[in-house]
């Protein structure tokens, strides 16, 4: 697969402080990347140096092959970005915002009418058409605002944090929207910092930190970096504090908490490790409500990355 | 076209505005054309003269009481100089004429006697010292050259009997000139406030954040775009001057249509293009559309109580009309009231309004360049 972005040793200083530092890294054709990292781990100051909207003191970067400078029109032409912050005309309907903004791009008239509608119908406004900004909820508003983004069918988009402050209904249906977009062939550069969305998405995750990628590789090779390999929770009424204190002697156990009522094992490595929690719990005649057992999140990789959450 | 016709589809979601400003042009442009004294009849007016002749019974001296006598009216009822002093503090009479005794006979004798006056100060007392000087002036011409007293006084009369005829040869209708310059100095506010509110609004909502960067990392030039919205707020700017001079048709009639009504039309198009080079600063100055409410009254209402939109210049303390020299509409007010007032037009007697339309020119081309400079700033600062 060519790469469709090639960002070479990118650095972006703002006085003292490194936005983004030494980074490399290249989109393949067709696949979505994550980049994933907290607030301020230089996501959208990476995203905003490879538009040209900031300079850089070091590195390259080049799109479809061409480096890509201010002036690059017939490089812009092929890009959808949809930003963070909603950025649409109040004074605009939906239809009309949609295509304004699909008519920087396409001048044929009646090619942005199919675009627009089939922009629309992607991200479910299609009985919104003729409603104003202030009309709309915010779910509706962002899918607008991805609408006017990605309506005139670009081979590369940015979306930067698009889920920000969405109800569920409204995030999966962005999600969805993204995976269709995708599916036409786009390639996608996703940036977030809710990691159960990257591992829904993306095809590859970059996770960042203080303007360094700390790791990369798809959500399962990741998942290999983090300290623990299997984390049960387990929702107790009461247990004895001297009960609780013999869990540190199961086998393969890294650590526990029990907070609201909630104990949460972690487990190293190691087999059977839910069947020797139930037995100690039943020998020790502590009654549960509910037990689960999952892999390790993002979050936890995170965690064993930078001793810190991906929220904090 | 596209940003053309999106700032068209943004504009006209505020014409309510546009309309509550034309209907505020049209309301008071009304009121003031119809209850303004545009009087021009003149009134036979004669001052109220007390004479104290101590010459009495000198022809000459009688002969100058006489004249007084004729062209004034006379009150000689008043005793001693308490009740002349009260008289004159009240305005009962204007003015006190003292004829000397031996006034006549130094005269004769070739001497310049001395007349003690007494005075209100105002134009009616003004008046009165005219019709004294015309006769004393007149008395000097023939004093050195005539023996007479008869042949003297004769000669007096005779000079100051003629009269002058004179014919007013101006044609100029001075209602409707007072009406159109009126109309055209309120419109000022019009034009300002709602090209100001409007292209401010308009320009923000393109120039809003979020909105300017999806559109520099798009494919459309920038360059083209920012003169698209150029194009489309000329664009607008033009009708909007076209409307209010269909309003000025309709509301002044045919005086549009000579010459006069075309440098009004003229000096208005200048001032247009004045305020829209103003509100394309201020609207990059300023992207917040709350404040652009705020920034139109004190600009527009400002200006036009300070430059004399609202009422005439020549009511304004001279302070005001010191500092209002800054502003374009001083100079394009200052035209209007030149128009009013003007009664030949040609090139020579329109140069001063020429140069007060370059003068509001220069703060055209002063305001795009400050437009440019901060234009170029805030680019640099995305």
């Amino acid at each position: 697969m060519k790469n469709v972005i090639e960002v070479k040793n990118l650095t972006k200083e703002y006085k003292k402080l490194k936005a983004v530092d030494d980074l490399s890294f290249e989109v393949k054709e067709g696949e979505i990347l994550g980049l994933l990292g907290p607030n301020g781990s230089g996501k959208s100051t990476t995203i905003n140096c490879i538009l040209s909207l900031l300079n850089f003191q070091n590195g390259s970067i080049k799109i479809f092959g061409k480096v890509m400078k201010p002036d690059s029109y017939d490089l812009k032409r092929q890009i959808g970005v949809v930003f963070q912050e909603v950025a649409v005309f109040e004074e605009l309907t939906v239809y009309d915002n949609v295509d304004y903004f699909c008519g920087l791009y396409i001048s044929d008239k009646k090619t942005r009418e199919k675009y627009v509608n089939e922009a629309l119908e992607l991200v479910g406004l299609l009985d919104y058409k003729k409603f104003y900004p202030k009309q709309l909820s915010g779910g509706l508003l962002r899918r607008l605002n991805i609408a006017c983004g990605t309506s005139h069918k670009p081979k590369l988009i940015f979306l930067d944090e698009p889920t920000v402050a969405v109800d569920p209904q409204s995030r999966n249906n962005i999600l969805e929207g993204i995976k269709k977009l995708r599916d036409n062939g786009a390639s996608i550069v996703y940036t977030t910092h809710y990691m159960e969305e990257v591992e829904i998405l993306c095809d590859r995750i970059i996770i960042l930190d203080k303007g360094k990628i700390l790791a990369s590789g798809t959500a399962s090779d990741l998942k290999e970096l983090s300290d623990i390999d299997e984390k049960i929770t387990v929702e107790i009424e009461k247990i004895d504090e001297a009960i609780l204190n013999q869990i540190s002697n199961l086998n393969n156990i890294d650590d526990y908490t029990f907070e609201m009522n909630i104990l949460t094992v972690k487990y190293k490595k190691g087999k059977n490790n839910l069947g020797g929690l139930i037995n100690f719990l039943k020998k020790n005649n502590v009654t549960y409500n509910k037990i689960f057992s999952e892999r390790p999140t993002l979050n936890d990789v995170f965690l064993s990355l930078t001793g810190k959450g991906l929220r904090d | 076209m596209t940003v053309f016709k999106a700032f068209l589809k943004v504009l006209l979601k505020y014409k309510g505005t546009i309309i509550l400003y034309s209907m505020i042009l049209i309301i008071f442009g009304a009121i003031n054309m119809s209850t303004s004294d545009n009087n021009v009849n003149f009134e036979d007016s004669k001052p109220d003269v007390l004479i104290v002749n101590s010459d009495k019974g000198n022809k000459i001296s009688d002969n100058l009481v006489k004249y007084i006598s004729d062209n004034s009216n006379i009150n000689n009822d008043l005793k001693g100089e308490n009740e002349i002093n009260d008289a004159l503090f009240y305005r009962n009479i204007n003015y006190v004429i003292y004829i000397p005794k031996g006034y006549g006979n130094d005269i004769m004798s070739g001497k310049n006697p001395e007349i003690d006056i007494k005075s209100t100060g105002d134009y009616q007392a003004s008046l009165a010292e005219m019709i004294l000087k015309r006769y004393i002036q007149m008395q000097n011409v023939y004093k050195m050259n005539e023996s007479s007293e008869d042949e003297f006084i004769k000669l007096i009369n005779n000079n100051l009997s003629k009269d002058v005829n004179i014919e007013v040869t101006s044609k100029l209708d001075t209602t409707k000139l007072f009406n159109a310059s009126t109309y055209f100095s309120f419109a000022s506010y019009s034009i300002m406030a709602v090209i100001i509110f409007i292209v401010c609004l308009v320009l923000s909502s393109f120039k809003e954040k979020n909105v300017n960067k999806r559109t520099i990392v798009s494919s459309m030039n920038y360059k083209k775009y920012n003169n698209g919205l150029l194009l489309a707020s000329f664009g607008y700017s033009f009708i909007l001057w076209v409307f209010f001079i269909i309003l000025g048709i309709i509301m002044l009639g045919d005086i549009m249509f000579k010459s006069r009504g075309l440098v009004y039309m003229l000096n208005s198009f200048v001032f247009t293009f004045c305020c829209l080079t103003i509100a394309l600063f201020i609207s990059t100055l300023v992207t917040n559309k709350n404040a652009v409410n705020g920034i139109v009254n004190v600009v527009s209402l400002g200006s036009s109580f300070l430059c004399g939109a609202f009422v005439p210049a020549a009511w304004l303390p001279n302070s005001v009309l010191t500092f209002a020299h800054i502003l374009p509409t001083y100079w394009y007010i200052n035209s209007n009231d030149l128009l009013k007032t003007m009664e030949v037009i040609d090139f020579t007697s329109l140069q001063p309004i020429f140069i007060n339309m370059l003068v509001v020119l220069g703060f055209s081309i002063l305001f795009i360049i400050l437009n440019n400079i901060v234009s170029k700033y805030k680019h640099n600062a995305i």
